[in-house]
């Protein structure tokens, strides 16, 4: 509980670090995090297109780098070279700031995500609150950067995506909470290590509410994160781009950033949760720094199979409608987390928060003497 | 009393420090790279060819804040539930798993009531349905 | 030493950005003031321990209230800053305008602060101190705590949320056929 990175390591090589090089140490875990990050981000740019290619049986990028690799720097080398143009009667403080803020509620919530046992930044007792409530500082940003570009399309578009991120965090907040009843603690290491490494041990088949309860908070993640099917706030068919039509250049390129690598965020949140995080099986290596790079390469296999399903599932659906956006949370998705949430309360309260498979075992072992 | 560990609290500030100095750094080179020559139209909203009219600001619908309201009480409600939720395992352990679950589902059962009515009288509603009837057949005629 | 850099840095941040929504002229920066001093609250929170309170500060002042006053603002119309109370003198500050505004709230400012200081003397007299260091993890007690001794404040605030929903509801309705036939 409450452990960092630091303290795993001085664990580790039985060493106490004077404070400056716990700082130091601390400076080069977080910049190698965002730096893996923001590649990611960009990679995930190239797999989008290629993916999207697949499914609409073309090719897509193919040119620069092998296999079209490296288009994603191409792009980037791109977007730093346009010009800045700021729209003359925009708020510059406000345009300036609302980039700044979206990618700032994302990349803090990169401190509580559990890429290993050790290795995560920091262990916050109140990780996924805090993870939580950070993230709502995008919706915050989206909302400033509709209103500064001073156009009708871009203002439209801001105040519905701000309505439909704060919408979809009610179910996402209610499906954490039961999953925390389960696990008994906010640090998302705890609830990670609640969980075993095979299937049986997930807490995705723990009961059937958290089985439902997985599929509230994917959707509901997918509206935060203003992902398509709910991506109405930069639709590109209506508004224009939404609420990023008056951004060029790097600017743009901060608003698709923080998209990209809150997508990762929110899908490595869901395999802590449900799919059992970076648990392998057998916990194998544990202790080593083998182990942990075993556990943080499954963690990234998980999330990359749920960043999959977020890529597929953007190509094949159409999008929804605002009504039908708004209905959907507050009539459909609300209300089955809430049934969720009283389900696993019961649940815990009748079979002492033993999973579905503990208890068929239990009662087989039990009927066979 | 002991002042708090803040070493837990570094790679957040960190983190924050590390988003600003990108954005920041990354708007600094790229003036070395970028042109610069702006011009009456370049600068002008995007109206699709149009020369944009009026004010960006205009008056929104109510619904917004209807959401952003709800939204809020909801927001406080899980706020309260998440101490609850932390220790709900242990209470029921040790035995009083009773108590707690009704104490949960009392919470909840009251602002369960409050969406039922919410949702009755259509505030949930993203457009709301206006049904004619006697009273304001007339209303619709005379406009 | 930790400490003091936090405990400064949240204490700016506090007292600036509450200084600079009053002093703006426009509404949305005085909203965006408003999140930077929220942000400082967050810190002294974390400066005193209270890991579980600076968070959810976090996730209902920032992320919902905050929002709903950007909402508010561009639901009354944005930014008509054209208006200014006065063009001389004292009242041409965009503060609040008037001499008498300002002797009722300097006065109202003392009566709270010496009700206010009175109190804290008191309970700083007792020893809270000793009894604050035995909680580990905040959140833990916090749920004790809100199961045990404090059940009815926890139900009760599910009926006050209640009627909050009912009012905001009700205030933000269109009004009825029959409340317009009665204007008429």
């Amino acid at each position: 509980m409450n452990q960092t990175i630091v303290s795993y390591l001085s664990e580790l090589f039985a060493v106490n670090f004077s404070p400056w090089v716990v700082i130091l140490i601390f400076f080069v875990a977080v910049f190698v995090v965002v730096n893996v990050m923001a590649l990611i981000g960009g990679l995930a740019t190239y797999a989008e297109r290629k993916i999207s290619a697949d499914l609409q049986m073309r090719i897509g990028p193919n040119r620069v780098g092998p296999y079209g690799l490296l288009q994603f720097l191409a792009d980037g080398v791109k977007m730093i070279t346009k010009e800045d143009t700021i729209p003359r009667d925009a708020d510059k403080f406000i345009f300036a700031l609302a980039p700044l803020l979206c990618l700032l509620g994302v990349l803090a919530t990169l401190a509580v995500l559990p890429f290993s046992s050790g290795l995560t930044l920091t262990d916050l007792n109140i990780g996924i609150f805090y993870l939580l409530g950070v993230s709502s500082l995008v919706g915050v940003g989206i909302f400033l950067g509709g209103y500064a570009s001073n156009s009708k399309w871009a203002m439209l578009g801001g105040m519905r995506g701000a309505a439909q991120i704060i919408s979809y965090e009610i179910p996402v907040t209610i499906t954490i909470l039961s999953i925390v009843l389960i696990s008994g603690s906010l640090s998302l290491n705890q609830v990670v290590e609640r969980q075993g490494a095979f299937p049986n041990g997930w807490l995705l088949f723990h009961n059937p509410f958290s089985f439902i309860g997985f599929f509230i908070y994917f959707i509901g993640a997918l509206a935060e994160t203003n992902r398509a099917p709910f991506d109405l706030p930069e639709a590109e068919s209506e508004l224009v781009s939404g609420y990023h039509t008056e951004y060029s250049g790097m600017r743009f390129a901060f608003f698709a950033l923080a998209e990209y690598i809150e997508v990762f965020v929110v899908c490595a949140v869901a395999t802590a949760f449900f799919l059992g995080g970076y648990k392998i099986p057998f916990n194998y290596g544990a202790g080593t720094l083998l182990g942990q790079a075993l556990q943080v390469a499954m963690f990234f296999a998980k999330t990359f199979a749920l960043y999959y399903v977020v890529i597929w599932i953007r190509w094949t659906l159409p999008r929804l409608r605002v009504d039908h956006l708004m209905t959907i949370c507050w009539k459909y998705l609300t209300p089955i987390a809430l049934f969720n949430l009283v389900g696993i309360a019961m649940w815990v309260w009748l079979f002492n928060g033993r999973s579905l498979y503990m208890i068929i075992k239990q009662a087989l072992v039990i009927s066979g003497k | 009393m002991t002042p708090p560990n803040f070493d837990v609290y570094l790679p957040v500030a960190l983190l924050m420090g590390m988003a600003v100095a990108m954005v920041v750094g990354a708007l600094l080179f790229g003036k070395l790279l970028r042109p610069n020559k702006p011009s009456f139209l370049k600068q002008s909203a995007y109206e699709c060819g149009e020369q944009p009219v009026g004010v960006a600001w205009s008056y929104f619908n109510v619904r917004f804040y209807v959401v952003a309201l709800i939204f809020i009480i909801f927001d406080v409600e899980s706020a309260l539930m998440f101490p609850v939720a932390v220790v709900y395992r242990r209470f029921s352990e040790l035995g009083a798993g009773a108590s707690v679950f009704f104490s949960v589902l009392i919470f909840i059962g009251v602002l369960v009531v409050g969406t039922i009515y919410c949702w009755s009288k259509g505030d949930l509603d993203w457009v709301r349905s206006f049904t004619i009837s006697k009273d304001n057949y007339h209303q619709g005629r005379e406009q | 030493m930790f400490l003091n850099v936090v405990f400064s840095l949240s204490a700016l941040l506090t007292v600036s950005g509450a200084l600079m929504v009053v002093v703006t002229r426009n509404l949305i920066h005085s909203c965006v003031f408003l999140l930077m001093s929220l942000l400082g609250i967050v810190g002294l929170y974390v400066t005193l321990n209270a890991d579980f309170v600076a968070a959810t500060q976090l996730v209902v002042y920032v992320g919902g209230v905050i929002v709903l006053m950007l909402f508010a603002v561009m639901l009354t119309g944005g930014n008509n800053t054209k208006e200014v109370l006065s063009r001389f003198g004292f009242e041409s500050l965009p503060l609040m305008g008037n001499v008498k505004t300002y002797f009722w709230g300097i006065l109202s400012a003392i009566t709270m602060m010496s009700v206010a200081g009175n109190l804290i003397y008191r309970v700083a007299q007792s020893s809270l101190a000793s009894v604050l260091e035995q909680y580990k993890s905040s959140v833990d007690e916090i749920g004790t705590k809100l199961l045990t001794d404090h059940v009815l404040s926890f139900e009760i605030s599910s009926i006050l949320l209640l009627g909050a929903l009912v009012g905001a509801a009700i205030i933000a309705r269109p009004l009825g056929s029959k409340q317009l036939n009665e204007e008429k």
